[in-house]
């Protein structure tokens, strides 16, 4: 199976280099053929599980964080806020 | 030339007014100052997780019920993966195969015919951060205030057919979520938002044409200008021996068009798979039907009931259900019987309206009640007091813990209806004016306006005025 | 004997009885990590410092005879893929070299509660992905047995400080193995508790549905105590689950007569070696000697196993580790044109290739067209390898397997083949699939290294595991062996 490693990087946001392409399709083919010997397993729709349900938490407000604290590990900051490129969309 | 429908489906994000927000403490409030409603889970900082707030699976399903969806009582959550610095984990939880509500409907009334919209589906998930930009500062600035904001999507389904049932069923949605206390809907802050998918069909067929997705759509004025503009472009596309691609495009609401945003070919491999940090939804019955049980009628039913029983016009109807202070009063005033439906619909979009205006108060801060209401109504509607008296009596309702009746008596308005004190009156004063009889007789017809204010003087100003002209054009007659 | 030689549990009894003090017992440790650190590279930051400010507090404590928890006093390291609030966290990656968290795992908060004596954050293959700590941005960690070999991944630090005396007790995470193996070829003993028995909350996730959080000592006794402290519910972790847990320490006994030991024949087949399979089942006849049962038994998917963990853990951890791109925290590349092009560079400069490698196979698995054919089927596989695991353990209380298919490998012998790597993994993988509770015990060597075993109990199953290792520790007269450091 030929796997588009520029297409997967691509929605990974990495940048794969020519030069490592090859290494990175040799991997990926031998790991999707070690996958690929899956059992034949009956498709039952949804991945529902019922019997493993979650406690929902109360609605009660709290802040217990400062802004700096919360920018601390930021690259960039400005305002108050964290800087990235210009983004137009 | 071939003739075309308009066929559109809407997606409405509306924001939940929960304390909250969906997978964190936070509070969840509009327009503070930047990153100070947020925490690491917001932030999406790594080794932190998400719990579900019970308010918002709470909401969502009353808003299943309201537009008649079923419950998924077992249902997840899912991620929606993409890249973007307004999304700090760089995936959206949501809901994906199996939503909380599904295969619903709601009626709306458009032009004075009801129409059924069917809604695809309602789930819940998380809103992004905000971007700001600036002219004079080479990049963008994110605000994680608005991350995890709990929202629910409402797709319909494509049934609607023009611009106009469009912003009915917005309306509808609006009233209801507002109505049943879900979201405050407040546009101007982005609070309910709106994505459209308009195709177009040839006339008496069936076949949908390819669908276009147009995002930023702001407020639901926008959205009739949107639909109108892309059927037309559509339109002008086939006719021009042109082809529809599926694609994304951005309403310009300031320009009045749209531009392409992304094509097929560049549309999002959102890669959705189950929420692995949060386990499965499981709602015991007893706990949706309850919520069920808790739904009272909701607007776009009582605007169909208030012109079909009521004899209100379609206009009037949206206007009184739209606030939920004048609804009220409004059936509160009906079921009191003592008046008719139309002059209390009058009341409320008249002086009521223009009082709430002008005071910024609502009813319920004043003294004013449905009773009083009621009492003040029929008092003018059986001809006791007068239009002009029935204002001031109301002016003073507002104010005072008394009823219709008793400022009416302690300010003496009670207007003369009786004939035969009427008529006593009438004949002593007309006694005394042979002249202007005779004036009207020979084709002065202004005398009759001196005459009745002559008999209106000598009642007081509370003789009923359409009474006296009556008499009084009985005795020009009899004379 | 120093005071870095002896477990925690020892320690613990030590200081209540005021037979040392918590400063000497961290100064010794600490002695202990100036001696061998150099040589061993357990530890991405040690925090000298905090560990003696905190000893001097539980000492006050102990002099006024406050009560106090059996861990007070006790120096824990912490893999560094957990979060502690102030002190870096890198999760052995360049992309969070330098991200000091404002906040704490719930581990922490506990063990805060505990009084444990924080020594350092531990290395760790980067973002735990690895089997030989090897993908570590910062140094290779080497095995305290042979300074030539790995220590096993990907929480290899959490194990070599523990078997080289570095700290009394370590915190390590488990994913497909990650406890347990370098517990195994480090001789030491690691549990990887119960999915969901202990809090992920501020576990930097790699995999979230098989991440688990666990200890790692060199008694049986160490490690029950460490668990105790730590599992539980935490309403701050949806997936944690509500239940009471037992003091495991104070439940421990040697008593295994009449239970059953399941020997599955899948994991003594080919590619274990040979004197890893006499270590195991020489146990397994120690035990039958006390009293237990051995039965085959038989657990058929165990080969489709590695696949549908692969296929999961890469899965989650391409969604996972989305969020390091640059603008919120961590690293961001220094040139770049706009905001895609940042995005590319900081995340490919930022994480290493197996990091990459598991990204790319996951984004693949959950890519348009293949969600059905690979996650969807991995995670119906999940159901099935569950299911049988259940259906082996109406018939038995215990698995046992080797840990490995073999002793330690040297370093750099694997790193170019990531199957040969994987294929390391094969007889721990399972037990995260089915979101089972095992234990690994050390229990002889080849060639002077460690070989393990591993006890796989019932979800929850915990004290049957640790008493069928305290049985065993107690006829072979103890595990913990310090190895001279050469």
């Amino acid at each position: 199976m030929k796997i588009d490693i520029k297409h997967i990087a691509k929605l990974s946001r990495l940048k794969v280099d020519d030069s490592e392409i090859e290494k990175f399709e040799k991997d990926m083919e031998n790991i999707v053929s070690m996958i690929e010997n899956l059992s034949d397993l009956e498709d039952t729709g949804s991945l529902l599980d019922k019997d493993n349900s979650m406690v929902l938490r109360e609605d009660v407000a709290q802040n217990n964080f400062k802004r700096d604290e919360l920018m601390q590990n930021a690259p960039q900051t400005k305002a108050g806020c964290v800087v990235v490129p210009k983004v137009v969309e | 030339m071939k003739e075309y429908e308009i066929v559109v489906g809407l997606e409405v994000h509306a924001e939940l007014n929960t304390n909250s927000k969906i997978y964190c403490s936070c509070n969840n409030e509009f327009g503070l100052e930047v990153n100070t409603q947020c925490c690491p889970i917001c932030m999406g900082m790594p080794g932190t997780l998400p719990t579900l707030n019970e308010k918002v699976v709470e909401k969502a399903v009353k808003m299943g019920h309201a537009l008649n969806c079923s419950i998924n009582r077992i249902c997840k959550q899912d991620r929606k993966n993409y890249f973007y610095p307004d999304l700090p984990k760089a995936y959206q939880i949501s809901q994906f195969d199996v939503p909380l509500c599904e295969n619903g409907y709601v009626d709306v009334l458009v032009d004075g015919e009801e129409k059924r919209i069917g809604v695809t589906r309602i789930h819940i998930e998380e809103d992004a951060g905000k971007l700001l930009h600036s002219n004079n500062f080479d990049g963008s600035l994110v605000d994680f205030n608005r991350c995890g904001v709990p929202l629910i999507e409402i797709v319909s389904e494509p049934d609607i057919r023009s611009s106009s049932e469009a912003k009915a069923y917005l309306d509808a949605i609006r009233a209801i979520l507002q109505y049943l206390d879900i979201s405050d809907c407040k546009m101007q802050e982005g609070s309910i938002r709106c994505d459209v998918n308009v195709s177009i069909m040839e006339k008496g067929t069936n076949k949908f044409g390819t669908r276009v997705e147009m995002k930023n759509v702001n407020s639901f004025s926008a959205v009739v200008r949107a639909i109108e503009y892309e059927a037309n472009r559509q339109i002008e596309v086939l006719n021009n021996g042109g082809e529809i691609t599926q694609e994304t495009r951005r309403w310009d609401d300031a320009q009045g068009k749209n531009i392409l945003l992304r094509s097929k070919e560049d549309a999002h491999d959102y890669r959705y798979f189950p929420e692995p940090d949060l386990l499965t939804i499981v709602l015991e019955e007893d706990y949706v039907s309850e919520l069920k049980s808790q739904i009272t009628e909701l607007p776009n039913k009582k605007i169909v009931r208030f012109v079909r029983d009521f004899g209100l016009s379609q206009i009037d109807a949206i206007t009184i259900v739209d606030s939920i202070e004048k609804c009220k009063l409004f059936e509160d005033t009906v079921s009191e019987n003592k008046c008719s439906p139309k002059s209390i619909a009058n009341w409320i979009l008249g002086d009521i309206s223009k009082f709430m205006n002008d005071s910024k108060l609502q009813i319920s801060e004043t003294k004013l009640t449905s009773q009083k209401l009621a009492e003040l109504i029929e008092l003018i509607e059986s001809g006791k007091i007068s239009n002009a008296a029935g204002k001031k009596v109301f002016d003073i309702l507002l104010n005072e813990d008394k009823s219709a009746m008793e400022i009416v008596k302690e300010k003496g308005l009670m207007q003369i209806s009786d004939e035969n004190e009427l008529e006593k009156i009438v004949n002593e004063v007309m006694s005394n004016n042979e002249k202007s009889i005779t004036d009207y007789k020979n084709g002065k017809t202004n005398a009759l306006g001196f005459l009745t204010g002559q008999c209106m003087k000598a009642t007081k100003g509370q003789g009923n005025p359409a009474k006296l002209k009556e008499l009084i054009l009985k005795y020009i007659d009899e004379h | 004997m120093e005071l870095f030689r002896y477990t925690a549990t020892e320690i613990s009894d030590m200081l209540k009885n005021k037979e040392c003090s918590s400063v000497e017992v961290t100064k010794s440790v600490l002695d202990r990590i100036d001696e061998v650190e150099d040589k061993v590279g357990s530890f991405v930051t040690v925090t000298k410092e905090l560990a003696l400010e905190k000893a001097r507090e539980v000492d006050e404590k102990i002099a006024k005879g406050e009560s106090l928890s059996n861990l007070a006093g006790i120096p824990i390291a912490i893999k560094d893929n957990i979060c502690t609030k102030g002190v870096k966290t890198t999760c052995s990656s360049k992309m969070l070299e330098n991200f000091v968290p404002p906040y704490n795992a719930t581990v922490i908060e506990k063990l805060n509660n505990c009084d444990y004596v924080p020594v350092g954050k531990l290395n760790m293959d980067e973002f735990a992905m690895g089997s030989s700590t090897e993908t570590s941005y910062f140094k290779k960690t080497k095995n305290p047995h042979n300074l030539d070999c790995v220590p096993g991944g990907s929480s290899g630090g959490s194990a070599s400080s523990v078997s080289a005396g570095e700290t009394m007790l370590s915190l390590g995470s488990d994913t497909g193995g990650s406890i347990r193996l370098p517990a195994s070829y480090c001789g030491v003993v690691g549990l990887k508790p119960t999915y969901s028995s202990v809090s992920r909350y501020g576990l930097i996730a790699f995999a979230s549905s098989l991440d688990q959080i666990g200890p790692i000592g060199r008694s049986v006794s160490d490690v029950a105590m460490l668990y105790s402290a730590i599992c539980g519910r935490d309403n701050l972790d949806a997936t944690s689950a509500i239940r009471e847990y037992p003091d495991f320490r104070a439940n421990l006994n040697t008593d295994i007569k009449g239970k059953v030991i399941g020997l599955p024949k899948e994991y003594f087949g080919k590619g274990v070696s040979d004197n890893v399979k006499e270590a195991v089942l020489n146990l397994s006849k120690e035990l039958e000697k006390q009293g237990a049962i051995l039965k085959e038994i038989s657990l058929p998917s165990t080969d489709y196993a590695l696949n549908a963990y692969y296929i999961i853990s890469s899965a989650e951890a391409s969604s996972n580790l989305a969020r390091f791109d640059g603008v919120k925290y961590g690293y961001r590349a220094s040139d770049y044109n706009g905001l895609v092009d940042m995005y590319e560079k900081t995340r490919s400069e930022g994480f290493g290739d197996e990091v990459k490698r598991r990204i790319l196979l996951g984004t693949f698995v959950l890519s348009s067209g293949y969600y059905d054919a690979y996650y969807k089927k991995a995670k119906l596989l999940q159901q099935k390898i569950s299911a049988e695991f259940n259906d082996a353990f109406d018939a038995c209380d215990v698995i046992l397997t080797p840990t490995a298919p073999d002793v330690a490998f040297k370093i750099g012998e694997n790193t170019n083949d990531p199957l040969k790597m994987y294929a390391s993994d094969i007889c721990t993988t399972t037990v995260n699939i089915a979101g089972l509770p095992a234990l690994s015990i050390p229990c002889g060597y080849d060639n002077n290294l460690p070989i393990g075993a591993q006890l796989i109990g019932r979800k929850f199953g915990e004290q049957t595991l640790l008493n069928t290792a305290f049985a065993y520790e107690s006829l072979v007269g103890g595990f913990n062996k310090i190895p001279d450091i050469k």
